[in-house]
This record gives C-alpha cells, structure tokens and sequence, in this order.
C-alpha cells in the first residue's frame, strides 16, 4: 500500500438517510481512513450523528428509519439485509453523550460485551479487564474496587469505563457520539489525549460540537450542514484554509 | 440609623400586602396538613376498629385464632386458617401467572413493538385496568369455571393422578371452581395493571443504557436480562407488590369463582374461600355482638397485617437494590 494512500477502513458511498418521511441525509460520499481520527462537525440537527448511527447499524432498533446507497466495511455493503448486526457491532464499537454505566460492577460491565462474543476462562478475562482499563488509565483508579458498582465511578471516569467497554470486544472503528458533552474539562483533556493513543489502533469517528476539540484530536475533519457534507479535508487545512464559505463561516462562529 | 418619617405610610401598605398574603400561606399549610393528617386518622381509625372488633375472637380462640382451622358457625367455632391459606394460596398463583405475564408485554411494548401498535395495545391494557373486578367475576365463573371443570381437571386427573406430590394438587371431584381458578382469573386482573406500570419503569429508563447494550452486539435478550431487568429492578418489584396487594383484598371476583367452602387442604381444584370473600359472604348473617362478627372483624384485621407485611417486604427488597 502506498504511503500516501491511507488505507480505508469505512467507505460510503451515495448514503441517504430517512427518518420516516424525513430525508435527513443527502447523498453522503466519504472515506474514514483507518487508525486515524475523523472528526465530525457542524451544526445540531445537521446529521452528522445520523451519520454515525448508520455505521453500527443503530437506526435498526427504530422503525421507520432507513438508509440507501453503501457503506463499505471490510469489503462488504454493512447496509446490506442479513448482516449479523450482533457481530458487526462487537467489530464498531460506540460511545456516547453521557457515560452509560450498566447497573452492574466494573468488572461485570467490561465483561458484559466480551461474554457476548467470546468464551474465556476467569484468568484470560481478568487479564482483559485489566488490559482495557490500563489502556484507558483507569486501571490505578478502580484496581481496588473492580466489585463495586460502576454507578459509584464520577463521570470522566464512568466515561472511560464506557470507553474501555467498547474497546474490550476488539473492534476495529470506535464510534464516539460527543463523548466529552457531558465531562469537566479535566475530564475532557484526558479523554482527548486517550484518543490520540487508542488511534493507534483503532479507526475513530467522533462527533463533536467543539471545534477546539476537532482541531485537537482529528485527522480529518468532515463539516456537514443540513444533511449534507459539505466539506471534508485534513484538519490543518479544513481549520486554515476552508475550500467552502459555509465552512468559513461555521468554523468562525458567524452561525451554528 | 434613623427612617425618613415621610416613607412611613407606603412601608405600611406593603408590608400590609405582605401580612395578607403571609397569612393566605398559613391556610394553605394548615389546610394541605390537615389532608395529610387524615391519612393518619382514617389509618389508625380502621386497625383500631378491627382490632376491637376482633377483640372477642382474639379472647376466645387465643393469638391461634390466625392457624385454627375450624370455621363452623354451627358449633360457634372460628379460626383463621381456612380462609388465610385460601387467601395467600391464590395469591401466589396470581402473582405467580401475572408477573411474567406483565413482564413480558411491558417489555414487549416498549422495546420491540412498533410505536403504532405499542400505542394500541397499551391503550388496550389501560381499559383492561380499569375493568371492575366484578365483571372479571362474571367471565371468571362462565368462562374459566367451566373450562377448569371440564378440560383442565379431568386433564390433569388423567395424566398425574399417579404422580406423588402432584396427584395432592389435584384430587377432589371437578367443580371447576377452587384454588387455581381464583388464582388464573386473579392474574388476569392484576396482569394488566402490573403491565402498565412496568410499561413506565421500562420506558423511564434512558433510551441511551439500552443503545449502549446493543451497541455491544447484545441481543434482546441479553438486554432484557442483563441491563434491563438489574435498572428496573425496584420498580417491577413495585409493581408486582401492587399488584399483590389487589390480589390479597381483592374481593368480588374470588367470590365468584373460589367456590366458598371452608376447607383446608393441598387440592388446587377443591372449592375453598379467602378471608375478603368469606366475609363479604357471612357479614350480612352474622348478628351484632356475635363472636361469628367479631370473627370476621378478626380476619380482617388479619388482613390488614397481610398487606402491612408484603408492603414492607417490598421496601425491604428495595432497600437491597439501592
């Protein structure tokens, strides 16, 4: 592969998206290129986390709401009827607004996802809880109390939890739907440098309404408005030299 | 610190506002405490009429009135036992039948069901609700009675009369009425109660815990059992206890179909009463000042302890959760 060609991990190709009789996304082309970070900007009720519900095939729960055209993963069409929604979604991961903790202790809330698709003896789970919340730095935090209700964690690191969750079922893509919203800005900070780890090995998708935050942690960065995307380049270039007027404007605050 | 004599007369038409409205306030107060203090009242008013009615059954039989299993009017001897087994036998089997029932379809409607459909049968389930048990008594005896009498029973004399620990379940001549019919038509009237509260702790839970199980690639089934169910868990068990608690009182539609006769023993399918029936049924019989009153004053104080105690088992396994 050449160096100058990233690999792709997502491709979509012509998507359009429904809610019922509303067409909410048009026409949508872009590639996610793998182990990078691709963030999604723009205004609320622009589609971009439409977009990332499509991915883990989410909209599925809800009637009504239909996609066409193609995503292409792992060289198949995931919009595809009789995909395995279970097994896609071990392989993209997603997390979301606010930290969703199972009622359940920490341990049992990383072991929740992984029991669901793999068979392991007590010692190669142990061994997975910790290697997770090391990677995610929450490991020093909770190595006393990985028994204790996850509801007791605060929420930066109920947060990571979620994250290490997703992470412990070895998927490919992590969707993240505006992790940060909800977070302190410590919270933040560590959640954003955490990223920069974890795209070392998986591919990211994050939603954020903070542009700060997209110029930190992105790659590439996608603008979409009204259901459309409307730009997508590298971060430098997107945050310095908009190609678009409608980015222009967005990213320096004149509306949004 | 000294006050301009000339703003005096404007402070005191405020401050006069003020005192009106002051007082408006303590009204209100006294009459919202005065509500709350009639719960208090009407509470310990009836324990203490039960209880001094029951005076003379509690001196006569002794604190065992409650495990006498004799009931005779004949002899003027009562004990409680008959109608309490009945009472808390049926029960069971109602909440037994009712609680997966509920489970199922409250699940059902708000995770699976379209929103159209899940939007007419919760509907449905509503009305179901508010059915008066006395029409549940009337289908309980013209539908289910007979069905018992002539399918079930004779089904289950066939199959397990031989079977020992099943056969006592079921022994007795097939009148259709007993244990198991009470039971069945009590979990269809409890059931659709239960089913709407549940319905609400379901959907009160936040649509994004659910996402995220499913984003994991969990199946519905692991959703249910594993996130679910461990979120709504004080919820259901408040539903089920509301549910039970109209069980144990309820009256008219055990009346019904239990067949009233004072009888103990393990026969599912042998007529027997409930302390709610059994006095609805010989209060109108029992002279003032007899111990035959007094008795049924007796049962329902009994009664009363009854829904006491399963109410706070239900704070209790709250409490756990927490």
């Amino acid at each position: 592969m050449n160096e100058t060609k990233p690999q792709v991990a997502l491709a979509v190709r012509n998507l359009n998206f429904y809610y019922g009789q509303n067409h909410a996304l048009h026409d949508i082309s872009i590639d996610f290129p793998a182990r990078k970070v691709t963030a999604m900007i723009g205004p609320s009720g622009c589609g971009k986390s439409t977009l990332l519900r499509i991915f883990n095939r989410m909209y599925d729960l809800y009637p009504g709401q239909r996609a066409t055209g193609e995503v292409i993963f792992d060289g198949r069409n995931i919009l595809e009827t009789g995909l395995d929604l279970n097994i896609l979604r071990a392989r993209i991961g997603m997390v979301f607004q606010k930290p969703t903790p199972f009622p359940m202790s920490i341990y049992d809330n990383i072991a929740f996802g992984v029991r669901l698709h793999e068979r392991l003896n007590k010692a190669d789970m142990d061994v997975r809880v910790q290697d997770v919340l090391t990677r995610v730095a929450l490991w020093n935090e909770v190595r006393d109390r990985l028994n204790a209700p996850a509801a007791g964690l605060s929420g930066g690191q109920q947060q990571r939890l979620c994250i290490a969750r997703s992470i412990a079922t070895r998927p490919e893509v992590l969707l993240l739907d505006e992790p940060t919203s909800a977070l302190d800005p410590i919270s933040t900070a560590r959640i954003e440098e955490l990223l920069d780890e974890l795209k070392e090995e998986f591919t990211i998708a994050i939603v954020t309404h903070n542009m700060q935050q997209a110029a930190r942690c992105a790659d590439q960065v996608a603008f979409f408005y009204m259901g459309r995307l409307i730009e997508v380049d590298a971060a430098d270039r997107i945050f310095t030299n908009p190609k678009q007027q409608q980015t222009q404007d967005y990213i320096t605050g004149r509306f949004g | 610190m000294t006050l301009a004599p000339a703003r005096q007369p404007e402070k005191v038409s405020v401050s006069e506002h003020t005192e009106k409205r002051s007082n408006a306030d303590t009204a209100f107060q006294a009459v919202v405490g005065g509500c709350s203090l009639l719960v208090l009242i009407v509470l310990g008013g009836l324990v203490v009429l039960m209880g001094v009615g029951g005076q003379d059954a509690f001196k006569t039989f002794g604190l065992g009135f409650a495990f006498r299993d004799v009931w005779n009017p004949v002899s003027n001897e009562y004990g409680a036992w008959a109608p309490l087994f009945g009472t808390i036998i049926s029960t069971l089997i109602g909440v037994l039948i009712a609680t997966p029932l509920a489970f199922g379809t409250a699940f059902w409607l708000t995770a699976i069901a379209p929103p159209k459909i899940s939007a007419i049968v919760g509907t449905a389930v509503q009305l179901l609700a508010a059915v008066p048990s006395i029409i549940f008594g009337m289908w309980g005896f013209f539908t289910i009675v007979p069905f018992m009498a002539r399918h079930v029973q004779p089904f289950m004399m066939h199959h397990f009369r031989h079977v020992p620990g099943i056969n006592m379940l079921i022994h007795g001549a097939p009148f259709g009425t007993g244990l198991m019919t009470a039971g069945l038509v009590l979990a269809m009237m409890i059931a659709p109660f239960m089913t709407a509260v549940m319905r609400d702790v379901f959907s009160a839970m936040p649509g994004m815990l659910r996402e995220s199980a499913y984003g994991l690639g969990a199946t519905r089934w692991d959703v249910m059992w594993k996130v679910v169910v461990p979120w709504s868990r004080s919820g259901m068990i408040g539903a089920i206890v509301l549910g039970m608690g109209r069980a144990l009182g309820e009256t008219m539609a055990v009346t019904f179909v239990i067949g009233n006769v004072t009888a103990v023993g393990w026969s599912l399918f042998a007529p027997r009463s409930t302390v709610a029936s059994l006095i609805a049924l010989q209060f109108p019989e029992s002279p003032a000042g007899s111990l035959r009153l007094s008795s049924l004053l007796a049962l329902g104080f009994i009664l009363m302890l009854l829904s006491f105690a399963s109410l706070s088992l239900a704070r209790m396994l709250r409490g756990d959760s927490k």
